[in-house]
């Protein structure tokens, strides 16, 4: 039985439809990324999901419970870190954790222990009598993320859990999302991060303006946008004579700002020797080389026409241009 | 000369700023409008039978007595709502841009006190609506009731000047908000809501002093029996006492202001 | 650990005495947060008492001292601001998403609003006491060990009502732009009754309104010690206006909270 099961799921806000008719499936013990920018429809299908939005169409099944017709048992089964860390400041973290094990029906005992257990866990225990008001972003996502384990739920909803976070506080997050998921936790992660996904995800689903455009493992993703190619800079005058040294090793592509050849391969780094040996022979001078694999942003921009991590000030669909 | 004008033109267009800025907003008018009304109604619903206590002056309703009292809670909350809108400004570091603008630098503050007074003219004539609709009369006639309006509009200029001194010195809105209590205070231990002479001590005694009372008087008289010259005065020299200390107040506070930043 | 079973009285009883536990933090935690709830009564209470006095010597006045017959209506109008308080920090909790971590736990709806509500109803005892304890230095009468539980009975009472209130408005607006409306209503329920004067002496308009508003039964139950014998008679009404004020509030202020979800 899948831990997520969704069919058609639709949410319109008026006459503003924010999710349109998805579908999706997560399977027991995996890591689900859902990445997509902002307003795409991300939040809003995890608050259906975690029961805090009613779907307007369609039908979804989280730990086996229907999200309408089955809202408490679906709200014992799983743990939420929402996207606002809502914690409240003038709490102890000790005392926040105490209160979401009374939350969820823990025996007073059982709570002390689990809470003191996973304040360890997230390395907490040194602040956790302090007011949660003077933790930092990071202790606070920690104290959030250890708040939704009380209960050792099922499967575990993190709504972009390291937005905001420095690449510190990111890669700890990480390791404690990987060290659930090896307990046995199904997580579904929404993200706007694309090495978030990359890295953690088991499957990618990728949700643009309330659709799901692609899904599937990374690999499968940016295996479908296309193959590593190989990067060289050679000097000024030298493209025509490396292209020339290239050709037969795999298909070349149109050389990049007068200096840069590219050269898709068929294997990888495995094909890279060969180049290196073809371009020796043929007296050409080569400054740098690179392989360049297709990441989860080719596969984005493939299939919405724009990039996903924008640079500064720009927003998003409307003005950015096709790749 | 061109200095007076451009003065003139900086109140009156900061003026009808924080005019348009009150009405915009419902939640700014409501304090000062809904709050007395409702006040008004209960008051004179509840102790309206206090008009046949011996020594109550004499009077066609408890809702004539009262008009004057609700006006000058109006127009204390206007001027508390003014400060508290100032402060804001300061917050937000839109007095900054004033302040780097070629304009007079008291003509800031003379522009948040003519939109006070303007919030103070809109209370005088909303009760003075309130009390015609309600059956009151006005003794006084429409002399009296321009006196009535007159002074509860140099009030709001008074005590608006006060609220601009505590918002420029202090530069926060909570601040300024956390005075609403003091203002209701202030209130009860005049003779804004019934007779001194009828309110038991200690109130009474502070009553006779709190130039408050001699505002009120001077409002109230015009609608229950006439325009009095003495009382006008009283009124007058109340008002004209507490513009001075605003006034002061507020040039020291944008000292401290322009010197602190 | 998974418990899809329904959460046992124990487990609810926990859930509303931890968020009672939170709800005092703010009293606790933060310098001077108890100061507003207790400056509003008192000032109305001195200033009532100061302005309007002289009302105890109409014909028909039941006492003549008007800080007993005042002070009744002060602390039903310090349960009524810390009841809308209540809502107000509802509001923000939900602006915050605090209240989301409290939907998305199995605890039932109206285990999370009881706590709420109860942690007002406790709070509002604080300014009542204050009010009474000057009441009596300025010399209002002892109502009676049964007129003062009486009192207090219906202060708790009351602040759990103006909470439904309070929470409902919250929830309905999700918006602390909605603090004004829970503040007044509460504010007019309790003034709109023989407040500042018994009922035949009320104004005729105040008297129709104060007749059949149900705070009208709770301010005379409140009342009674004050100025007199404590009565059954007297009491049974507010009671059951109370009763049937909890009643609707605390199912409007349900419903709300069941539709956060719509």
């Amino acid at each position: 039985m899948p831990a997520i099961a969704v069919e058609g799921l639709e949410r319109a806000f008026d006459e503003v439809l924010a999710v349109q008719g998805i579908d999706l499936e997560v399977g027991e013990g995996e890591i689900y990324g859902f990445l997509g920018p902002n307003g795409a429809g991300k939040t809003t299908t995890v608050r259906m999901l975690t029961t805090l939005l009613l779907p307007t169409g369609g039908r979804a099944s989280v730990a086996g419970h229907h999200v309408v017709a089955e809202a408490r048992q679906v709200r014992s089964s799983i743990g939420v870190a929402l996207q606002e860390a809502a914690l409240d400041p003038l709490m102890t973290g000790r005392e926040l954790i105490r209160l979401q094990a009374t939350l969820q029906g823990l025996p007073p005992a059982a709570g002390r222990q689990r809470a003191d257990a996973l304040l360890e866990r997230v390395d907490l225990t040194y602040a956790a009598d302090r007011r949660v008001g003077t933790y930092s972003g990071g202790m606070q996502r920690r104290l959030d993320l250890a708040a939704a384990l009380v209960h050792e739920p099922r499967v575990l909803f993190l709504d972009e859990p390291t937005t905001g976070l420095d690449p510190v506080s990111r890669k700890t997050i990480w390791e404690e999302v990987r060290a659930l998921n090896e307990d046995g936790t199904t997580v579904f992660l929404t993200t706007q991060y694309l090495e978030e996904a990359d890295q953690l995800a088991d499957n990618v689903g990728i949700i643009d303006s309330g659709r799901i455009v692609a899904e599937g493992t990374p690999e499968e993703l940016k295996a479908e946008v296309g193959r590593p190619h190989v990067e060289l800079l050679v000097g000024e005058g030298a493209v025509p004579a490396a292209e020339r040294a290239c050709a037969e090793l795999g298909k070349l592509l149109p050389p990049k700002d007068g200096k840069r050849v590219l050269l898709e391969v068929a294997n990888g780094a495995a094909d890279i020797p060969r180049v290196v040996i073809a371009l020796d022979e043929a007296g050409v001078a080569v400054e740098s080389l690179e392989l360049v694999r297709p990441t989860l942003d080719d596969v984005f921009v493939a299939k919405t026409g724009y990039h996903l991590e924008e640079e500064e000030g720009k927003s998003g669909p409307e003005e950015s241009e096709p790749a | 000369m061109s200095d007076l004008a451009t003065t003139v033109r900086v109140v009156r267009a900061l003026g009808a700023r924080s005019i348009r800025q009150t009405f915009r907003r419902p939640q700014l008018i409501s304090p000062i409008i809904v709050f007395p009304t409702l006040l008004l109604a209960i008051q004179t619903g509840g102790a309206g039978a206090g008009v046949e206590l011996p020594g109550f002056p004499p009077v066609q309703s408890f809702l004539q007595f009262m008009l004057a009292g609700s006006m000058m809670q109006s127009m204390m909350l206007a001027g508390n709502s003014g400060g508290i809108a100032f402060a804001v400004d300061i917050e937000m570091g839109f007095t900054d841009r004033l302040f780097a603008a070629p304009i007079p630098r008291f003509a800031i503050v003379l522009g948040r006190l003519a939109g006070t007074a303007a919030l103070g003219l809109f209370a005088a004539l909303w009760f003075l609506a309130i009390g015609l609709i309600f059956g009151a009369h006005i003794e006084g006639g429409v002399p009296g009731a321009l006196l009535a309006t007159a002074l509860i509009t140099a009030s709001a200029l008074a005590v608006g000047g006060i609220g601009a001194a505590i918002a420029l010195r202090s530069g926060s809105a909570s601040v300024v908000q956390g005075l609403f209590p003091l203002v209701l205070v202030v209130l009860f231990l005049s003779s804004a809501f019934f007779p001194q002479d009828l309110m038991i001590e200690p109130a009474r005694t502070i009553a006779e002093y709190n130039p408050l009372s001699f505002i009120v008087e001077g409002v109230r008289e015009p609608i229950i029996s006439g325009i009095d010259l003495s009382h006008t005065l009283e009124a007058v020299a109340a008002i004209a006492g507490i513009i001075v200390v605003g006034l002061v107040l507020s040039a020291r506070a944008l000292q401290h202001r322009l010197r602190v930043g | 650990m998974e418990a899809t079973a329904s959460p046992t009285w124990r487990s609810n009883l926990a859930t509303i005495l931890a968020l009672m536990a939170r709800a005092k933090n703010e009293l606790v935690r933060v310098p001077g947060a108890a100061i507003p709830g207790v400056l509003a009564p008192t000032i109305f209470f001195l200033g009532l008492n100061g302005v309007f006095g002289a009302l105890t010597q109409l014909r028909g006045f039941e006492t003549d001292s008007y800080e007993s017959f005042i002070v009744p209506v002060s602390m039903l109008q310090g349960a009524g601001f810390t009841g809308a308080a209540a809502g107000v920090n509802l509001a923000r909790d939900y602006e915050q998403g605090w209240v989301d971590r409290l939907l998305v736990s199995p605890a039932p709806r109206w285990v999370l609003l009881a706590g709420n509500v109860l942690a007002a109803s406790a709070r509002a005892l604080i300014p009542a006491t204050f009010v009474l304890a000057i009441a009596f230095a300025l010399g209002a009468r002892w109502p009676g060990l049964d007129g003062l539980l009486v009192c207090y009975l219906m202060v708790a009472a009351t602040a759990a009502a103006a909470a439904c209130w309070g929470s409902m408005l919250a929830l309905h607006f999700k918006s602390q732009s909605a603090a004004p409306l829970m503040q007044a209503g509460m504010m007019g329920l309790v003034l709109l009754t023989p407040a500042y004067a018994p009922l035949a002496l009320l104004q005729p308009w105040l008297e129709d309104v104060a007749s059949v508003n149900p705070l009208t039964e709770v301010v005379e139950a409140a009342r009674q010690g004050f100025v007199g014998a404590v009565t059954w008679s007297e009491t049974w009404p507010g009671l059951v206006a109370l009763t049937g004020l909890l009643l609707i509030l605390g199912a409007l202020a349900l419903r709300e909270m069941r539709r956060t979800n719509v």
